[in-house]
């Protein structure tokens, strides 16, 4: 048992009055992510401004024996950051300064709760990038995509948060500071930057990050294809994989998407589109404008009704805006969604949609599907009207039964979301038990008291104090049979 | 299911009453995103949820669910500059400027302020919703500012004695040149395309009357004939947006009757809070049966002047003015009322003319109708901010299309000891209409720095 | 009692000696089709084994490794045998566990550029499967005969690392057995996955520490259709950062930017490839040229036909050859030109001729380094760490007679992450039996 007040005195001492929140209602409006379906009250909030103060602040839960969960800008979707009713909230938000950018070994460092965008925007003038891209870039955290191992459109060509961080300052669940990897490549020793990106917070919490830079390739091109249905888009997308092509971008909007975001945005869908496809290749010039031209072919050849061709920046952010706000744009079309975030081997994408689509008509619901084409990750969006008897189970139920036909097509319950609090109990159904137990033997080196965002990914906590033994006894081995190979 | 009330502070329970509280089907169209956190003027300056449209909206839930209005709570809203950047934001559309209008409204009637901040409200609003109570002012100010008292209360450091937010009034007030009258009527150059009426507004008016004098001229050469009713007073603007509902009745009603006395097409106005406030007035006498369709109707035809003269396309002729401007939106043109490309294309059309965009463009500067006065500090970190932004462009001059905006970024620039020129849209349509020279008009309008005479 | 010892120590600290389990080590075999006695060539770094495995499935490694675990046997996997060398002598071999026969492409997807492999494949032979769908595995290490399993287990890279990445920006899937028999899945076989931990990342260069490979499962790229190569000579390190700083800061895209320098006397040639399609290729190498000249390395030019493809064959060769030493120098493209001189510089003082091939787009050199005795070599590594140190530069002894194996650590100091790494052994392979001191810290 917690003994709060004792709690709240020393986060006060060492992080100052102004950085530790108490007040119930305050408190409220950090129950939640970006997942707003679960909901619990941390106990105390804090707001930790350096390392330092993130080090004192995790070592006082250390020597409290109290359980802390990390927080960025709050916009997950999987509930990762999920507060426990006796834990402390340790919200990143105001750990937010670029600390130094290398142009020439092409790394910047900055805090954890640097909004993904503001990367970008501070080295575009030179002409670099950050490549992860998710839809919430303008507001999720760089700590955030750490955690999540975040990806965003342009995944196919560039890879994801974990292809793009090569160094990490990390406190650990006792308080102790690392410095994993670095700006040099190929650090020896095992790549826990690689362990820790896509951790879910659960291995300890990173206050400084090293990433990778891109130089701003000399060539884009952009355009969205209207197709008939999601089987001829798919189509569209095997054939140019097939002609060697690997584009920036493949993104697929179905109608009720389409729909959706046209109401906010108004990006001029193609009327009676059943599927659009956004295609972005980028590279040196003489290469993109060679490709892009036979994209531009293999898409009538499969089928294309209209191409709109991105003539200028403003038109190309116009096009990807509506895909970005599809998700918070469905809230237009229907009282209530729930957002899934499947993978299936990209060939699948035909046989999963039918699926979804009867699935989602035995239901008598409605399904918009977003869809990262180039790589396989599906965002069927279920739309359901939650003051309607019933609905909302039958919603989830059918969120629950996409993830089962995306296993069944051999493909993942995630590909950016994470399983955080949402998707533990379905991550049995991807791994065996013993697959989750050797992951959880990393969580054991990290966190061995299981303080660390507890409750998150694995359902089954596994107790850091057994001894990691045999766990299957060889049939051959039984007594009197066989004594070993 | 009402909570208990706090152990300490002020709060009231329930939080709110059952007059028009903010609306739960408003509040459910949020799916907490968070789309609207890195455009928030105070989350960008303290990194806290409950500071951010998302944290607010859920506050009002709590509050809706049966949660005390308490000191936190109402801080909270209070600390909203009501710039509504989050609405632009927001791809679900949820309409928080209703919302948090309804809100303040709330906090108003239900919230026991301190003694302190009562009397400082109070006097706000007995004061700058009064041109003539502000124009009273104005003799005692510029004898304050001409016989170098303010300078010496600068200098000395004794304005720093002054409560806060006192010592930010004073900081705001801008040196006074001579006051110039609009003329009841200006008749229309040319052919005469319509007739509009224009508001002569509080603080532009006292503050700004060149403003007027330049819209009124910049609509009557584009074939208007302009009438600016003598009766009229304030629009209720500053009463609107500080939750004051039933004052901000009153204004709007007294307004609507002015102009619909006047018989004009159109009421333009050149103050970006006023104008998006009288585009609400059917809204806020929606439970008003002698009014509310008369509110409707009215709110039709307000226009902001850079609106009007887009949609009325230039007539008269407009001069070279080869000069660098950096153009600052107003909140409550840009956000409230959706207006960005209008006033740009207005200054595009003069030739020689560079028009820059300042970074940051969507955060507010801090002004925020009386935000600068009953939170300073939060205004004065958000207008250092928007002033650094400013100065980065270079330009020569910054145009903007509201009286506190220009009030508050100077303030700020001041500050840091920077000056740069400034001046409303119109004054520069007006420059180039008039043929003025570029260094005339730099000139003129230079001389509105403190203690700086042209 | 412990078996099969190797009098060294290697400096840095080493796994605390486990008691092996039941010590029943002369009850692994008898010999079958899948355990036979080892044999002299399957010595580790001068380390004997007793008993060599060729499991055919995962279902047999696991029980070999069981097996091993109950007679507490220190067990060394062996793929092609090519990085049998790298990091330090083992603490002792009773088993070398072979991949030989785990040799087949389970799956080729091609529709989704995803290819499933067992460990023991060996990678020319994967790309040669690969190959009649017009894709390929973008890795490129130079040791001929190497294995998925070991080039995954070694991290090891080569030249197109700068375009395609390295094994954890390949790898989208594993399977491994652990050193008690436990066999554990992470990824899968879709290039998007965030499910679970990624053992993939925590395996990739973890030198068969911390569990066997059995399976690997990669996401392909497109065979390029064409190539171009530009070349320049270049008179001192110097030339060398101010080149690739600008063909870095440019928008050109190259699979490859390497340099080879045979000798400090002499000069060095820097090699740029292109790969892609025609027109743009052609095109980047003419502006690679002109860029080059610009740059400050005047005798830029674009190979063509022949040359062009001698050239790229030559590309990543290992600049050292069995029996010298060989070190790998990471630090990043801007400090390459520095830790070239500084190799120079400290090879020269104990008179070691020294060649070096680095890929010089993302800041790795290679350096061969010969004519001294091991005494000198391993002084060299000492000396060379330490005036590295401050360039945030890690020196890694990849190749080297034995004696200077055991006179020095091949890997370095780690900096703070150490306890960490030694507690994620502890919790892999509690009884220390998987190579074990090969690793960092002797880990």
């Amino acid at each position: 048992m917690m003994d709060r007040q004792r709690l709240i005195e020393r986060m006060r001492a060492v992080l100052g009055a102004e950085a530790v929140i108490v007040e119930r209602n305050q408190l409220r409006t950090y129950e939640c992510d970006g997942l707003a379906a679960f909901r619990v009250i941390p106990a105390l909030v804090v707001l930790p401004e350096t390392t330092g103060q993130v080090q004192a602040a995790v070592r006082a839960c250390h020597e409290e024996g109290v359980p802390f969960v990390a927080r960025g800008s709050g916009t997950g979707l999987s509930g990762g950051a999920l507060p426990l009713s006796d834990g402390v909230l340790i919200v990143l938000s105001r750990m937010r300064r670029i600390l130094e950018i290398d142009y020439d070994d092409q790394r910047a460092v900055v805090e954890p709760g640097v909004i993904n965008l503001w990367v970008t925007k501070e080295v575009a003038p030179r002409g670099y990038y950050y490549a992860p891209d998710p839809s919430s870039q303008l507001v999720c955290s760089i700590g955030g995509n750490v955690a999540e191992n975040s990806g965003g459109a342009h995944c196919l060509k560039y890879g994801f948060t974990t292809n793009h961080v090569t160094g990490l300052e990390v406190v650990l669940p006792d308080g102790d500071l690392v410095h994993l990897g670095g700006k040099a490549p190929d650090p020896p020793g095992y790549d826990l930057v690689g362990a820790f990106v896509g951790s879910e917070g659960t291995l300890g919490i990173a206050t400084k990050v090293t990433l990778r830079l891109l130089r701003k390739p000399e060539a884009v091109r952009t355009l969205m294809a209207a197709f008939d249905g999601a089987d001829a888009a798919g189509d569209a997308v095997s054939k140019i994989i097939a002609a060697g092509i690997v584009p920036a971008a493949v993104e697929m909007m179905d109608a009720l998407a389409m729909e959706a975001a046209e109401a906010a945005v108004h990006v001029h869908y193609p009327e009676g589109a059943g599927a659009v496809l956004i295609v972005e290749l980028d590279g040196p010039e003489a290469e993109c404008e060679q490709q892009f031209e036979e994209v531009e072919r293999l898409c009538l050849e499969a089928g294309s009704t209209t191409i709109q061709i991105a003539e200028d920046d403003d038109q190309r952010a116009l096009f990807w805006k509506g895909r970005k706000s599809a998700f918070a744009a469905v809230g237009r079309i229907s009282p209530d969604y729930y957002v899934q975030d499947g993978v299936i081997p990209r060939t699948a994408l035909g046989a999963v949609l039918r699926k979804i689509t009867d699935m989602a008509e035995e239901r008598g619901l409605r399904v918009a599907n977003v869809f990262h084409a180039g790589d396989g990750n599906l965002h069927p969006l279920v739309l359901y009207d939650g003051d309607a008897e019933g609905e909302e189970e039958r919603a989830e139920e059918l969120a629950a039964e996409i993830l089962f036909a995306c296993l069944a097509l051999g493909g993942s319950i995630t590909g950016e979301h994470g399983v955080g609090a949402d998707k533990k109990k379905y991550l049995p159904r991807q791994f065996t038990a013993d697959d989750l137990d050797v992951m959880q033997l990393v969580r054991c080196a990290f966190d061995p008291d299981g303080r660390c965002n507890p409750g998150k990914v694995f359902p089954t906590p596994r107790l850091c104090g057994e001894t990691p033994g045999k766990r299957h006894v060889h049939p051959a081995e039984q007594p009197g049979l066989v004594e070993v190979l | 299911m009402a909570d208990q009330p706090p152990e300490s502070g002020a709060w009231a329970l329930p939080a709110f009453d059952g007059h028009h509280p903010p609306e739960k089907e408003l509040i459910d169209d949020c799916v907490h995103c968070g789309f609207c956190l890195p455009t928030c003027p105070t989350y960008l300056l303290w990194g806290e949820e409950m500071d951010s449209p998302r944290g607010r909206i859920y506050l009002m839930d709590v509050g809706l669910s049966g949660g005390p209005l308490n000191d936190e709570m109402a801080r909270h809203f209070d600390q909203c500059l009501g710039c509504m950047a989050c609405v632009t934001a927001c791809p679900s559309g949820v309409q928080y400027d209703k919302l948090i209008e309804a809100t303040r409204q709330q906090v108003e009637r239900r919230y026991p302020r301190s003694r302190r901040d009562r009397a400082f409200r109070a006097l706000v609003f007995k004061l700058f919703p009064y041109p003539r109570r502000l124009r009273l002012l104005r003799g005692p100010v510029r004898l304050y500012q001409k016989a170098g008292l303010r300078a010496l209360l600068e200098r000395s450091g004794l304005v720093r004695l002054l409560p806060d937010r006192l010592g930010s009034m004073q900081a705001l007030l801008p040196d006074l040149g001579p006051m110039e009258k609009v003329p009841e009527l200006t008749p229309a150059a040319g052919q005469r395309r319509g007739r509009v009426g224009i508001l002569v507004g509080c603080v532009q008016s006292v503050f700004f009357p060149q403003v007027n004098a330049a819209t009124a001229r910049v609509l009557a050469a584009d074939g208007c004939e302009v009438v600016a009713p003598p009766e009229q007073g304030c629009c209720g603007a500053l009463s609107m947006h500080a939750g004051r509902e039933a004052e901000a009745q009153r204004f709007a009603r007294r307004t609507i009757d002015v102009f619909e006395a006047a018989e004009v097409d159109a009421v333009v106005v050149n103050a970006a809070g006023c104008g998006s406030s009288m585009k609400e007035y059917g809204h806020l006498l929606r439970d008003d049966p002698g009014y509310a369709e008369r509110a409707a109707r009215f709110s039709a035809r307000v226009r902001d002047v850079s609106e009007f003269l887009a949609e009325l396309e230039p007539a008269a002729e407009r001069h070279p003015l080869p000069v660098k401007v950096a153009y600052h939106d107003a909140c409550h043109l840009a956000h409230a009322q959706g207006i960005r490309k209008p006033p740009r294309d207005g200054l595009r059309a003069v030739p020689g003319l560079e028009l820059r965009e300042i970074d940051e463009p969507e955060i507010c500067c801090g002004s925020a109708g009386i935000y600068n006065l009953v939170e300073p500090d939060p205004a004065r970190e958000l207008g250092a901010r928007k002033a650094a932004k400013v100065l980065a462009t270079g330009a020569d001059l910054l145009v903007t299309s509201n009286p506190g905006c220009l009030l508050q970024i100077r303030a700020s620039l001041e500050r840091t000891g920077e000056h740069l020129p400034m001046a409303h849209v119109v004054e520069v349509l007006d420059a180039s209409i008039q043929g003025e020279p570029a260094r005339s008009l730099l000139a003129r309008v230079a001389g509105r720095g403190q203690g700086r005479l042209s | 009692m412990t078996v099969g010892a190797v009098a060294n120590d290697p400096p840095g600290g080493r796994m605390p000696e486990r008691e092996p389990g039941a010590g029943r080590e002369g009850a692994f075999g008898p010999p079958d089709g899948t355990v036979l006695e080892a044999g002299p060539d399957d010595a580790v770094d001068g380390a004997r084994a007793k008993w060599l495995a060729q499991p055919s499935s995962t279902t047999e490694t696991a029980e070999v490794l069981r097996a091993a675990h109950e007679a507490g046997l220190r067990t060394v996997v062996r793929g092609g045998g090519t990085k049998l060398g790298w990091g330090n002598p083992p603490a002792g071999v009773g088993l070398v566990l072979s991949t030989a026969r785990l040799g087949r492409v389970l799956e080729h997807a091609a529709g989704d550029l995803v290819t499933r492999v067992e460990a023991g494949v060996r990678l020319a032979d994967l790309q040669a499967e690969l190959a009649p769908a017009g894709q390929l595995l973008g890795l490129d290490p130079p040791e001929a005969g190497a294995t998925v399993g070991g080039v995954v287990a070694a991290n090891a890279s080569g030249p197109r690392r700068l375009r395609y990445g390295t094994v954890r920006d390949l790898l989208i899937g594993i399977t491994v057995v652990l050193a008690d028999g436990t066999v554990a899945h992470s990824g899968g076989k879709v290039v998007k996955n965030v499910a679970g931990y990624d053992l993939g990342k925590l395996f990739a260069g973890s030198l068969g520490t911390l569990g066997v490979i059995v399976e690997a499962n990669f996401r392909l790229h497109p065979v390029p259709a064409a190539s171009a190569v530009v070349t320049a000579e270049v008179a001192a390190p110097g030339q060398v950062g101010a080149a690739v700083r600008a063909l870095l800061a440019s928008a050109l895209v190259p699979s490859a930017v390497e340099l080879d320098w045979p000798s400090a006397d002499g000069p060095g040639v820097l090699t740029v490839l292109f790969e892609g399609i025609g027109p743009g290729v052609a095109t980047q190498a003419a502006a690679t040229a002109r860029l080059l000249v610009h740059a400050g390395t005047p005798g830029a030019r674009v190979l063509d036909g022949a040359e062009a493809d001698q050239a790229t064959a030559a590309l990543g060769a290992l600049p050292w050859r069995s029996g010298q030493l060989g070190v790998k120098v990471a630090t990043g493209p801007s400090r390459l030109p520095g830790a070239l001189t500084t190799v120079w510089e400290v090879a020269a003082v104990h008179g070691l001729a020294v060649r070096a091939a680095a890929h010089a787009g993302t800041g790795v050199l290679r350096a061969g380094l010969d004519g001294g005795d091991p005494a000198a070599k391993a002084a060299f590594v000492t000396g060379a760490r330490e005036r590295l140190a401050s360039a945030q530069a890690t020196l890694v002894v990849t190749e080297a007679p034995l004696e200077v194996k055991r006179a020095v650590d091949a890997w370095g100091p780690v900096g703070d992450a150490l306890p960490l790494m030694r507690r994620v052994k502890e919790r892999f392979d509690p009884s220390g039996l998987l190579s074990p001191g090969r690793f960092v810290g002797g880990i």
